[in-house]
Formats: structure tokens, C-alpha cells, sequence
């Protein structure tokens, strides 16, 4: 049994001015998937997203989060059901220390100051951010402060966070540790959604692809039917990882899915070549 | 509301410098007259002016959005303004007069307020930033420091608006009420939007510097790369522009044009 959708989009348009960005956009998104948006530069992506938080409304069509229209919500409201963290973190960091900033969304939910502290502590711990409970956001680095806003709609606790580019600007032990915190809030129910330019981040994260060309979706697939094929992405200007590549390249009878994760491929690969595949 | 809007008309090709010639002078000539038909006169040519610009269409939203506070500044001359003849009472039992005179002396100061707004208007929509500065730093001789601060200061003014509703936004999605009705809430909540915009204004300040100190900026005498030359017609519509104001000058001390 497929579980109950938090977000419906049905025949979405939307323009910024003459520019039709979102053209007759369709999709739903059920409760605990992990989602990833990928399209060129200017595809429309964070215009979709932004859609799911009622940042944006429609032009035209609906889009209905947690049952409720969000024509008919103020952004605040939705804030408690679709958490969002934006590219620039530094658009809302105006607190002294980091906690106080990653307290003030829960606060604005009116919860009671226990459980306030107990969140906040709980988020800062997620994105590892502990120590520095009592820094000055501006102080630290472009990466601690994107996990600062990252803390702060985690705390909120909202059923769908969606994340446009969290990777951008962070190096590779940063962006791992993000997106592996990302997948544990998968795995504890909330529903995930982010925008990525990096392929290996879907191959190795993501459930579902939606594939967004030129406001329209091209493919809306498991990582794994998407991925086998490329023809598709080629159209949006996107590439597979190379390592799906050399898989998909091999065109082995033995290989029946792409590869996804290096892991993946030496496991498939080691018995191929006559050798033991070991865990 | 002032921007740069290309085209390719007589306007936009004039020196910066006759434009801005021009928008002193209807400011001199709307501030000396104060009757009605004089300043629509005035208001009528700065409106032509705009149709050679082919920027009419722009200029009509500008002054439908003036119109708002020219309808306040009515209100101001009516309420605070008691002598002369009394036409009628805004309230019953003779209250509220309203004399000829404060409306007369409303609505010229209405149409002065948006003949001279207008007429800056027209002139920053037909003129680009980078010529107002070669111009007034070149021609004009102004210290390219103190013209640089001022064009940036107005150069940013569309940045901010836009990262305002960046932080607005950011704030919202994070269950601030921004987007509330109420005034109070709303009041409150803007603390949470100015904090973060004067980090990033104070950030963006600081960029600005290096980056043009990596440039080079201050480092050596400037030069142009695209002079601007006054033309023969610059210098026939500069002349005709000063006819017309000292020409307004001596029709006021005549004793026209004043209620």
C-alpha cells in the first residue's frame, strides 16, 4: 500500500512576468520518500520547490499540501508542515549565538521551553554542530552556517524538508556528512526533497528522481529506470555518474541494473573478473 | 521606478548633462509659479518629452502612482489651510470649510510635486548610470569619489528591495510571521528582517571594496573608454533650456503666474 501523499501538484503553471517558467507541471509526492530534482540551471527547479512551501503560488492549477491548498495559506502556516532550507543561509541568520537562531523556528511554533531546549539540542547534535552552540553564526565558515539553517528547520520537525542545493559550497567530507544526515531523517519518516546538480548525490541518496526540462518534467522515475536511460538526461544537459557509466558502458548480461555507487560496481565486478566479493 | 529603459529615440542620444540641464530647469520653473495652468503647462511638456523617449506608456504608470500622494497633498492643504472664500463644509454644522484658495493651492502643489518628480524620472530612465558618472566626473569636473558613492548608493537601491524579499521570504519559511495581517505581529517581525539585511548590506559593502580594489580603483588618474562628447545639439538644447528658464524668471517678476 503506497502511503499518503503530503504534497499534490496538478497542472501548475508559473511565470515570472512573460517568462513561462512552470508549464502544466504534474506530480505527487507521498509521505517518507527521498526525492531528488535535477534540471539545468534555470529549469525551473527552486520555482517548483518554492511552490511546495507557498513562497510561490500558482498561476494557474493547484498545489495541495497536507490537504490544504496553499492558494489559502500564508507561508508561516506551511512552515510547520514543508521546512525549507535555502541556498544562502545568510538571508536568515540575525541571532548572537547559533543556538538562539536555530531556537527561534521552533519557538515560533509555540512549544513549551523544555521541549524547545530539547530540540535544539537534538538538531545542533544531528548536523554536528555542538560545540558551537554558543558561536556567533557570522563567525563560522559558509558550510557550518548552511548547516546552522539546516539545524534550524530540523528543529521545527516538519514532515517534508525540502533542500535546495544543501551540498553547494561544502567539501567533500561536508557534503557527505549533510547528505548521510539527511538520509537518517529519511529513514526516520520525514519526507525529503532536494535540488542537486550532482549526479553521484542522487545515484547515491536519492529514491526518486524528477528530471525537470525547461519547466516541463521529463522524467519523473526510480533512480534506477532513470538512470538506465541516459537519453533523457543527455537532453537536460546532465551526466550520468562516471561510475554508471563505465557500468552501463560494459553492457554485461551479468549487470542488471545500473550501477549506482562505486560500492555497488566492485561488488557486481569482483565475481565477473573471477574474484571473491566481499562485504 | 528608476531604472534604465533602452531606446533608441533623440532623448537618449542627448549628453547627460543637457538632460540633467533640463530636469533642473523644470524644477526651477515649477517651484517659481504656483498657478494652476502655468504648471500644467510645464507638466505637459515634460509629458512630451516623454513621448519622444517612447517611454509615454512607463511615464503614465509613474504619475498614476504619483497621484496617490498628490491626492494626500490635497487632503494637507484642505484640512490646514482656512483663509479665503468658503465653498462648502466637509462636515455638518460648518465644519471642515473648504476654501477655493486651499484647493486651488493643493492641487498646484500636487502637479509641482509631480512635474518636478516626473521630470528626474524621465531623466534617469533615458540616461545610463555609467554615462551620468563620465559625465559629471569628465564634463562637470566633480570628484569621481563622491559621484561613485552617490551612483552606487542608487544602483543599490533595487538590490536591497530584491534581497528584502530574499529575507522575507526566508524568515516566513521558517514560521515568522512576516506575511501576518496583524500590525503589531508585523511590526515585531521586522526586526527579523533588518538584522539579517544590514549583515548582507555591511557583507555586500565590503565585497564591493575589494573587489574594486583588485581592480585597481584610486589607483591612477582615470580615463574613459566611451567619451562623451557635446554634441552641437547638446549645446542648442542646453542654450534653449536657459532662454526658457530665464524667460520664466522674468514673466514671474512681471508678476504672472502666482496665485
Amino acid at each position: 500500500m503506497k502511503a499518503h501523499s503530503v504534497i499534490k501538484v496538478e497542472d501548475l503553471v508559473y511565470s515570472y512576468g512573460d517568462h513561462r517558467v512552470l508549464k502544466n507541471v504534474n506530480l505527487t509526492v507521498h509521505a517518507g520518500e527521498f526525492v531528488a530534482i535535477i534540471g539545468e540551471n534555470g529549469a525551473g527547479k527552486s520555482t517548483l520547490t518554492r511552490h511546495f512551501n507557498g513562497l510561490l503560488k500558482p498561476l494557474s492549477g493547484r498545489v495541495v499540501v497536507g490537504g490544504e491548498e496553499t492558494k489559502h495559506c500564508k507561508v508561516s502556516q506551511l512552515a510547520r508542515h514543508v521546512g525549507y532550507v535555502f541556498q544562502n543561509p545568510d538571508h536568515q541568520l540575525f541571532h548572537n549565538t547559533v543556538e538562539k537562531e536555530v531556537a527561534f523556528g521552533v519557538k515560533n511554533l509555540g512549544l513549551s521551553t523544555q521541549t524547545i531546549q530539547d530540540r535544539v539540542a537534538e538538531a545542533l547534535q544531528a548536523v554536528g554542530l555542538d560545540e558551537y552552540r554558543d558561536s556567533y553564526p557570522y563567525d563560522l565558515s559558509k558550510g557550518q552556517r548552511q548547516r546552522v539553517a539546516l539545524a534550524a528547520v530540523l528543529a521545527m520537525r516538519p514532515e517534508v524538508i525540502v533542500l535546495d542545493e544543501p551540498t553547494t559550497g561544502q567539501d567533500y567530507r561536508e557534503m557527505m556528512q549533510i547528505m548521510e544526515m539527511i538520509q537518517v531523517l529519511n529513514q526516520k519518516g520525514h519526507t525529503i526533497i532536494f535540488i542537486t546538480h550532482d549526479m553521484a548525490l542522487v545515484a547515491e541518496f536519492a529514491k526518486r528522481v524528477i528530471v525537470l526540462c525547461e519547466g516541463k518534467i521529463l522524467q519523473d522515475d526510480s533512480v534506477e529506470a532513470v538512470f538506465t536511460c541516459p537519453d533523457f538526461l543527455k537532453q537536460s544537459f546532465l551526466e550520468l555518474p562516471s561510475i554508471t557509466q563505465l557500468g552501463n558502458g560494459l553492457s554485461h548480461p551479468e549487470i542488471s541494473a545500473p550501477f549506482l555507487t562505486v560500492d555497488e560496481a566492485y561488488n557486481t565486478l569482483k565475481p565477473l573478473l573471477g574474484g571473491e566479493a566481499i562485504d | 521606478m528608476i531604472e534604465y529603459m533602452p531606446r533608441e529615440s533623440p532623448i537618449h542620444r542627448l549628453n547627460p548633462l543637457a538632460k540633467m540641464t533640463w530636469a533642473f530647469a523644470v524644477m526651477i520653473l515649477a517651484l517659481i509659479f504656483n498657478q494652476i495652468d502655468y504648471l500644467l503647462v510645464i507638466l505637459g511638456t515634460v509629458l512630451i518629452v516623454a513621448v519622444l523617449a517612447g517611454i509615454y506608456r512607463e511615464m503614465l504608470g509613474v504619475l498614476k502612482g504619483l497621484l496617490m500622494f498628490a491626492v494626500f497633498l490635497v487632503v494637507l492643504q484642505v484640512l490646514f489651510y482656512r483663509q479665503g472664500t468658503v465653498l462648502f463644509f466637509l462636515l455638518p454644522l460648518d465644519y471642515l470649510p473648504v476654501t477655493r484658495e486651499a484647493l486651488l493651492l493643493g492641487v498646484a502643489m500636487s502637479l509641482r510635486m509631480m512635474t518636478v518628480l516626473l521630470s528626474f524620472v524621465v531623466f534617469l530612465a533615458t540616461t545610463q548610470f555609467k554615462d551620468m558618472v563620465v559625465a559629471l566626473t569628465d564634463k562637470l569636473k566633480l570628484p569621481y569619489d563622491y559621484v561613485f558613492m552617490f551612483m552606487t548608493a542608487l544602483r543599490f537601491v533595487p538590490v536591497f528591495l530584491n534581497e528584502i524579499v530574499k529575507v522575507r521570504e526566508a524568515q516566513a519559511a521558517r514560521g515568522c510571521q512576516v506575511d501576518g495581517h496583524h500590525p503589531i505581529v508585523k511590526v515585531k517581525a521586522y526586526t527579523q528582517v533588518a538584522v539579517p539585511l544590514v549583515l548582507i548590506s555591511l557583507r555586500k559593502a565590503e565585497g564591493l571594496a575589494i573587489a574594486m580594489e583588485t581592480r585597481g580603483y584610486g589607483s591612477n588618474q582615470r580615463t574613459y573608454f566611451k567619451e562623451q562628447p557635446i554634441t552641437r545639439i547638446d549645446r542648442v538644447v542646453m542654450m534653449a533650456i536657459g532662454l526658457f528658464v530665464v524667460a520664466g524668471v522674468i514673466i514671474r517678476l512681471q508678476g504672472f503666474g502666482m496665485i
